[in-house]
């Protein structure tokens, strides 16, 4: 079937005005930041981050909330409270305003972007992750939907947003700039619809572990920063939220995504039977995905072993993100295989 | 301070009690497993973030004990991994078969696993391509035969790498069967006895009442049977309770998952003994049948003989690939078809069928799959007698998207003295001015052979076996062939189709008549397949329980006070991070509270702070709702704003 040129022209046309709409969307999360006070919250939060290393654990755990119910109902809860972590505006109205600003920029950015890669996918009639240049289109559109759907499940996840439209930005930047080729039909080799499930799939899970990295490498800093280290970053970093949350943040992305995760190395193995007589044969690509498989399932035994938990899990997970990115740049671009028709 | 660091510290913290319970523990893990109440109970008093109890305490017992079910976990675990007991050899069979299935081993087994793999994707492999190290070999002669020994060309099949996965799948069962037998005790047992004092818990909802005692029992244990928990009922000195639990198929999907892991070796495990590949590379015009001989490679396993090799027979009627021919992607291949007329056995009728990548042929459960392909150009040589010593296509070897293809046409029988030719096949040759001439399109639109010509001993009549794609030149002289009208070519013969060349001294002549495409197939066969791809999907569901599904335990107590009402106390633990189950707690409480005839009270409990204080807590549980089910958790965001309803918030001058 031949290429649609109209459809190609528009996705290019929506993809550029992506990068536009997500770079408002950066300069608005760094003016958030810069505008963001230390807010009552955010101070008191961080003045807690020091403390609670002080405070000997007895006198923590007599702390604890009361509440009453109207059925008379007496509630004591030792659980958290979201609504108590800072926020990266702090009170300050202006920061709210921009941080609300950003969002938005954030939303019409990914529906731009949507669009783009949807009109490459119809302009070639076939699914639009089928080169470098589409599948870091898809990755990146994957990421910021991971960080919409946190915060449109009612998270407050907008400390996420700074980072998430900066890589969002590169990403798609380099693609845009780098890596581009025009929408063409497929290599013979990615005839089958499980270029569908497989690659999509793959696709969303890069988003997500992205968004989990995010979270990893600032639970890092912030847990060094509740240790009274690195005092240049301690500002901004009372205005994300504790590291126990960021922790528990990635964790529960990972946890999540890791199955599907699993899924997607499953689904190549089913196409490489069918198309290469055998399901597993240690191709590059292959190998590199089950070396990220098995470095997050190392994370999550990490995440169930005492002596395990915290820092050393978190980097493992660097550590495992570090090799999804290798499978994908390197894999593709260094060593030869039957996967190398990534079509630079 | 650190989260992860103060979740270690108090796991620690844990090991003491839980470790001394284990002694008194009745068989190992199934013990341990019900230890973790007492423990959680024990040791919530000195746990900042109650619900790192539940984690600390799942690990301990949950985790670290069900590994090694079956030992009285009398020593501290802290020092059960470093110091080898002076003991018996039993004792330290038992203590390495511990140490073997703990988490600790398979967490590095995995990691090393992982390091392993990564050589055998930067390192050419004999499995994969053969050729790649051998020009490895000669490319780094030095040191490639060291890289060798190491079986670094060989990775997936290096004692190594097959001892780190026997290691990782002997722990994987050592760690699997236990807990397995823990579970399926733990499901046909009953829930844990209720702590004494619930008020440890993390949750923690309460109510006086004056209905009597075992109506309220009666009403708990239906609502917590209505919302599908396996409950109990029981009595201790501090008066009545309900204990329930919920979330057990967290555990079966951990076990599946792992069980399922088992599997997908097994099925490896039979692909290898039971299952055979091999390939062939196919002119147009010719075919070959699934007998030993007719492979290029073939390898059986070792349960296969040549007997068991499905008696099919496959010709190439016709190759054809199109290419992308504009546009940023010109040259890229977009269709290969293989039109193949087959047999599935010599008797049985041909069948006309066009193999493409995607869609292999498949007789009788072995697959015929469409691999490569390439050009063999068609020569006529004559030697020097004019006598017709060879007639027919020469495989050659595609080295670039191009097709730029090298091979060598050998004549040893050529008289008066044997003929060899090396060089290229240009599929679309040009010639940029002063350059050697190159091909710029992958398809045949303008083929041209561009060969060196040598006399001499071939070396083929010898034993030692030669590539089809190479000329042994150390016996044979190189003649004069540069040509007076294009010298760029070098010292080589250049032929369009259908043009000839004559070689010097009246040796003979080369004509080349034309070009034909080959294919190149694989033929597999794997037994193991369905229990892989079952074993796979049974993995995948295996793992959505086990991360997805929370594990939690609910209890209620009724206590007579003194003033003749009953103090009904509900309280939750999550035995899964992140799962305390705060809104099914309230919720129950308040069902319950709806049912039977309330005595208000006023609640300033002497547990509760002012909220500032309780944001410490922020840190340790419940931030975000559990990735798995959002439906406990709508509820508990509800929590807070009753709270800064009914306490002063002080907090906010902190
Ligand atoms: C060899 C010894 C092994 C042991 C002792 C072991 C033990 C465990 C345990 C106790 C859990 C539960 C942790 C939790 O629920 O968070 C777990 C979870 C898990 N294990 Fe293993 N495992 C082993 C091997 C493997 C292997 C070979 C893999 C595959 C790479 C694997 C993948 C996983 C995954 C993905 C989880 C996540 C489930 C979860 O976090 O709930 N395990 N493993």
């Amino acid at each position: 079937m031949s290429i649609n040129e109209n459809f190609a022209h528009y996705s290019n046309l929506f993809i550029a005005l992506a990068l536009v709409a997500y770079a408002a969307a950066f300069f608005g999360y760094c003016a958030e930041w810069a505008f963001g006070s230390r807010s009552r919250i955010g101070a008191k939060a961080s003045s807690v981050g020091q403390q609670s290393a002080a405070v000997p654990a007895q006198r923590a755990a007599e702390q604890a909330t009361a509440s009453v119910g109207a059925s008379g109902v007496a509630v004591l809860t030792r659980t958290a409270d979201e609504a108590e972590e800072p926020t990266v505006a702090g009170g300050s109205l202006r920061a709210e305003a921009v941080g609300r600003f950003a969002v938005m920029a954030t939303v019409i950015g990914f529906a731009l972007h949507f669009a783009g890669v949807l009109f490459r996918g119809l302009s070639a009639h076939r699914v639009p992750w089928a080169n470098m240049y589409e599948f870091s289109c898809a990755a990146a559109l994957a990421m910021a939907f991971a960080y919409l759907v946190l915060l449109a499940t009612g998270r407050k996840a907008r400390w996420l947003g700074l980072p998430v439209s900066f890589i969002v930005l590169v990403t798609l930047g380099l693609a845009y700039t780098v890596l581009y080729t025009d929408a063409e039909e497929l290599v013979p080799a990615l005839h089958s619809y499980w270029l569908y499930i497989h690659v999509t799939a793959a696709v969303l899970s890069t988003g997500a572990f992205g968004v989990a990295t995010v979270a990893t490498i600032l639970y890092l800093l912030k847990a060094a920063a509740e240790e009274g280290k690195l005092p240049w970053l301690s500002g901004p970093l009372q205005r994300v939220p504790s590291s126990g949350t960021l922790d528990r943040t990635a964790y529960r992305v990972i946890a999540f995504i890791f199955p599907l995760w699993t899924f997607a190395v499953i689904a190549g193995a089913i196409w490489a039977e069918k198309a290469w007589g055998r399901y597993w044969g240690w191709d590059p690509k292959e190998t590199w995905s089950f070396i990220v498989w098995v470095i997050y399932a190392a994370y999550l035994h990490a995440r169930a072993t005492h002596g395990w938990k915290g820092r050393a899990a978190a980097w493992i997970a660097l550590a495992a993100f570090t090799c999804v990115m290798f499978n994908y740049f390197g894999v593709n671009t260094l060593l030869t295989g039957k996967h190398s028709y990534a079509g630079l | 301070m650190d989260q992860g660091e103060n979740v270690t510290q108090q796991a620690d913290d844990l090991a003491e009690p839980d470790a001394a319970a284990g002694s008194q523990a009745p068989a190992g893990a199934d013990g341990a497993a019900e230890l973790d109440v007492t423990a959680s109970d024990v040791t919530v008093p000195n746990i900042a973030a109650p619900d790192v109890t539940a984690e600390a305490v799942a690990d301990e017992a949950g985790f670290e004990d069900m590994h090694d079910a079956g030992r009285m976990s009398t020593a501290p675990r802290a020092d059960s991994f470093v110091a080898v007991p002076r003991l018996g050899a039993t004792e330290l069979l038992r203590w390495m078969w511990r140490q073997l299935t703990s988490m600790r081993i398979a967490l590095t087994l995995l990691f090393l696993l992982s390091v392993a793999a990564i050589p055998g994707s930067l390192l050419p492999q004999r499995e994969i391509d053969p050729n790649k190290v051998l020009q490895f070999f000669s490319a780094h002669p030095g040191w490639a035969p060291f890289l060798d020994r190491l079986q670094l060309f060989d990775v997936f099949e290096s004692v190594w790498f097959g001892a780190i996965y026997s290691l990782l799948f002997v722990s994987l069962i050592g760690c699997i069967l236990p807990r397995s037998a823990a579970h399926y005790r733990a499901m046909r047992g009953a829930p844990p006895a209720a702590p004494r004092n619930l008020k440890r818990l993390p949750v923690h909802a309460s109510f006086r009442t004056t209905a009597p005692a075992d109506e309220a029992l009666a009403a708990a244990a239906k609502r917590l049977k209505g919302r599908r928990f396996r409950s109990t009922t029981g009595s201790d000195a501090a008066g009545n309770w309900v204990s329930a639990e919920k979330g057990y198929l967290r555990e079966t999907g951990n076990l599946l998952f792992h069980l399922a892991l088992i599997g997908i070796l097994v099925a490896v495990a039979i692909g290898h003994f039971f299952g055979f590949k091999g390939a062939r590379l196919v002119t147009e015009g010719t075919g070959f049948c699934d007998t030993v001989a007719g492979y290029d490679t073939l390898t059986m396993g070792q349960a296969v003989s040549a007997a068991d090799l499905p008696p099919f027979c496959i010709k190439l009627n016709k190759f054809s690939a199109t290419y992308q021919d504009s546009g940023d992607q010109f040259g890229q291949p977009r269709s290969f078809d293989a039109y193949v007329v087959y047999r599935a056995t010599p008797s049985s009728p041909a069948q006309n069928v066009d193999v493409r990548v995607n869609s292999p042929i498949t007789v009788n459960g072995t697959n015929v799959f469409l691999e490569g392909h390439g050009y063999a150009p068609v020569v006529t040589v004559r030697d020097g007698t004019g006598r017709v010593v060879y007639d027919g296509p020469v495989t050659f070897l595609g080295l670039n998207a191009n097709f730029v293809s090298n091979g060598a046409i050998k004549v040893p029988d050529a008289k008066p003295r044997g003929l060899g030719f090396q060089g290229w096949l240009l599929p679309t040759a040009v010639q940029l001015p002063g350059s050697m001439p190159t091909s710029m399109f992958p398809a045949a639109q303008n083929p041209e052979l561009i060969l060196a010509a040598y006399a001499g001993d071939l070396g083929m009549d010898g034993s030692g076996s030669q590539s089809v794609y190479t000329l042994d030149v150390s016996k044979m002289t190189q003649l004069d062939v540069k040509s007076k009208t294009n010298p760029a070519a070098g010292n080589a013969l250049e032929l369009a189709v259908g043009q000839s060349a004559a070689l010097p001294n009246g040796l003979g002549s080369i004509t080349f008549d034309g070009v034909k495409q080959w294919a190149q197939f694989n033929i597999a066969y794997d037994p193991g397949q369905p229990i892989a791809l079952g074993s796979a999907v049974a993995a995948v569901l295996g793992l959505l329980g086990s991360l997805g599904i929370r594990r939690r335990r609910i209890w209620v107590r009724v206590t007579e006070q003194t003033d003749g009402t009953r103090l009904i106390e509900v309280a939750g633990l999550a035995r899964t991070e992140g799962a305390t189950p705060t809104a099914e707690v309230t919720e129950t409480a308040e069902a319950l509270a709806g049912r039977l005839t309330v005595v208000s009270e006023d609640v300033v409990s002497e547990d509760a702070v002012p909220e500032g204080a309780a944001s410490d807590e922020a840190k340790s549980d419940e931030a975000a709702p559990d990735d798995t089910s959002t439906v406990g958790d709508a509820p508990s965001a509800e929590l807070p704003r009753q709270q800064r309803t009914s306490t002063p918030r002080t907090g906010a001058s902190a």
